[in-house]
């Protein structure tokens, strides 16, 4: 009986990480119009801060996008000439490590460990960190409000960053 | 001891810097590359930090200015000073994070300690050096010559040579211009800098940052993608923009014509910020230049400008370019606050973010593009990099400065026309007339 009613609803944590591995997807592939439908539709944040507790209202991040300027990074990626990203970066990255804790209202607040390889004519290139999502239930599945991308290499010098991390 | 017989044949930077063209190698050749280290950014004045970086006492950052290390560090009398980074016992590097507050400097290795202003005070088990030791003869290295022009403060490792002021000639009112956005006339550069890593030849980025022939091909996808971007100035090759070469390696793209002779509204620079927006800025500027110049000044904005070797005024940011290799170099972007200016200083910040540094609409395509010629002259033929366009319309101003449209390559000549000067400078034949 127990077994069957999770078949047919996965506990929080089993959707909380079918979401966070379907956004991976959408990412390496560079779908990029299905991965801004994960999006809410207004007042989000896609940061990826120099160092942790930064203040973004003093500090310098590599990204701070706001829904508008979130919407201007995909219709340029969508030109196709966005050079940084013409051609296309080899993608894949795992998630790991996640954990979650209640947000605000219904909200889900997700954290999870990212390895990525970038692959760039010939070169290969890591990626690592971890991500803070902050969810907004939706049916069965959610809208990210909120993604925060602590890179472990954020206080070093870093690559060019063109694609969705 | 070697002789003339077994030496490389000297570099003969009058051959492969010449007026309108240059040869490849000069992006490419490790011994090139070594050669500019030492006579250009040991030997030569080269941007280091700005004063703003270190406000309080015990405040330090590090830099890499050529090679070399050094520790840039407000002392406890509130005076900047630069030391190597490295200890004077055995050697250790004594800071090893980018910036922090410190009271005084401890090697980590067997704790000789310093006080911020390089003095040794502090040796475990003194007594068990010699009769001859003194500590006051093993202080920190200072580096031989600083100075600074507007808070941005410049290092100099040799102790003979040009002054600061010599060197940035008539470049200086370029920093003006910058600081004279702020109703005080000062800036801070304190909001942390972005670094990216660069797969391309540092003088590829000195080229680009003042390269007004790219933008439509380059930027085109954000032409494309951004209305704002796209109308708030004149891109076109009749635009009234000229690039300038100001002498010394000093070059500019002078968007200020564009704005000015448009006439029309201020803030162009900003992307076209409402000044309702601004107030107590816009009344700030009136309040200390007059309405008149405060207008002047709030339509032309900042300058857009490369100061040899390795600082660049990119409008409302300040862009650093640290050589790592001959094929690798890390740019530095730190957004510019204006004191006085709060309303416009978080738009700015935001700016920054969009445009410039590794994920910016702007700077990621820039640095590809950097990738792909430092690939392309990496092939051996042709051997001679086109640097000619424009050469036969520039126009020459009382004061010497060189103007040109905004698509021509004045701005590329003007650097390299400084740079053979200093590479092929006698003083620096590398020790060969004595070897």
């Amino acid at each position: 009986m127990m077994m069957q009613a999770t078949l047919e609803k996965p506990a929080l944590a089993e959707r909380v990480a079918q979401f966070l591995y379907r956004e991976a997807v959408l990412a390496d592939e560079h779908r990029y119009n299905e991965w801004e439908a994960l999006w809410a539709q207004d007042d989000v944040l896609y940061w990826v801060p120099m160092r942790p507790d930064a203040d973004p209202t003093r500090e310098v991040s590599y990204i701070y996008d706001n829904r508008a300027r979130l919407a201007s990074r995909i219709r340029q990626l969508n030109t196709g000439m966005r050079h940084a990203q013409a051609p296309q970066s080899g993608l894949r990255r795992i998630i790991s490590n996640i954990e979650i804790e209640p947000g605000e209202g219904d909200e889900v607040v997700t954290r999870s460990n990212f390895i990525l390889m970038e692959s760039r004519r010939g070169v290969q290139f890591l990626w690592a960190g971890r991500t803070t999502h902050v969810l907004a239930p939706e049916g069965d599945s959610f809208r990210i409000r909120r993604k925060t991308i602590n890179l472990v290499e954020a206080n070093e010098p870093i690559g060019t960053l063109a694609f969705l991390i | 001891m070697a002789t003339a017989a077994t030496l490389p044949p000297a570099i003969d930077y009058r051959h492969l810097v010449q007026d309108g063209r240059l040869h490849g190698s000069l992006y490419t050749d490790p011994e090139i590359f070594a050669q500019e280290m030492e006579a250009i950014f040991h030997r030569g004045w080269s941007f280091v930090a700005h004063d703003s970086e270190v406000p309080n006492n015990g405040d330090f950052v590090v830099r890499k200015v050529g090679t070399q290390s050094l520790i840039v560090v407000r002392d406890s009398k509130g005076e900047i000073r630069i030391h190597y980074n490295r200890c004077s016992h055995r050697g250790a590097v004594l800071c090893q994070t980018s910036s922090g507050h410190r009271s005084r400097l401890t090697c980590p290795y067997h704790a000789w300690t310093f006080a911020l202003d390089g003095r040794l005070i502090g040796v475990p088990d003194e007594e068990a050096y010699p009769a001859g030791f003194s500590k006051a003869d093993a202080g920190l290295a200072p580096v031989a010559r600083v100075d600074s022009y507007g808070g941005f403060i410049f290092v100099n490792l040799v102790p003979n040579g040009y002054s600061l002021r010599d060197h940035l000639g008539k470049a200086t009112d370029l920093i003006d211009g910058l600081l004279g956005l702020s109703p005080v006339g000062r800036i801070q550069l304190n909001a942390g800098w972005m670094k990216h890593k660069m797969r391309s030849n540092w003088k590829m980025i000195v080229e680009n940052q003042v390269d007004g022939y790219h933008a439509q091909m380059v930027h085109g996808s954000l032409l494309k993608a951004n209305q704002t971007f796209a109308t708030v100035r004149d891109r076109k090759p009749t635009s009234p923009t000229r690039v300038q070469d100001f002498g010394m390696g000093h070059t500019d793209i002078d968007h200020t014509s564009d704005y000015l002779k448009a006439n029309d509204r201020l803030f162009r620079w900003t992307g076209g910020i409402d000044p309702a927006r601004l107030p107590n800025y816009v009344k700030a500027m009136q309040d200390a230049y007059g309405e008149e110049d405060a207008r002047r000044r709030l339509i032309g904005g900042p300058p857009h400008s490369m100061l040899f070797p390795n600082l660049s005024l990119a409008e409302m940011n300040i862009m650093v370019i640290e050589p790592v290799s001959p094929t690798a170099s890390i740019q530095y972007t730190c957004p510019v606050f204006l004191e006085g200016a709060d309303e416009l200083n978080a738009r700015t910040l935001r700016r920054c973010e969009g445009a410039l540094g590794p994920a910016g609409f702007l700077i990621a395509d820039d640095a590809e593009i950097g990738e792909l010629t430092q690939m392309g002259v990496a092939n051996l033929e042709p051997e001679w990099i086109n640097l000619s366009r424009g050469m036969d319309t520039e126009e020459v101003l009382p004061n010497g400065v060189k103007r040109a449209g905004l698509m021509d390559e004045t701005s590329q000549r003007g650097f390299w026309r400084h740079y053979r000067e200093v590479m092929s400078a006698s003083d620096h034949a590398m020790g060969r007339e004595n070897g």
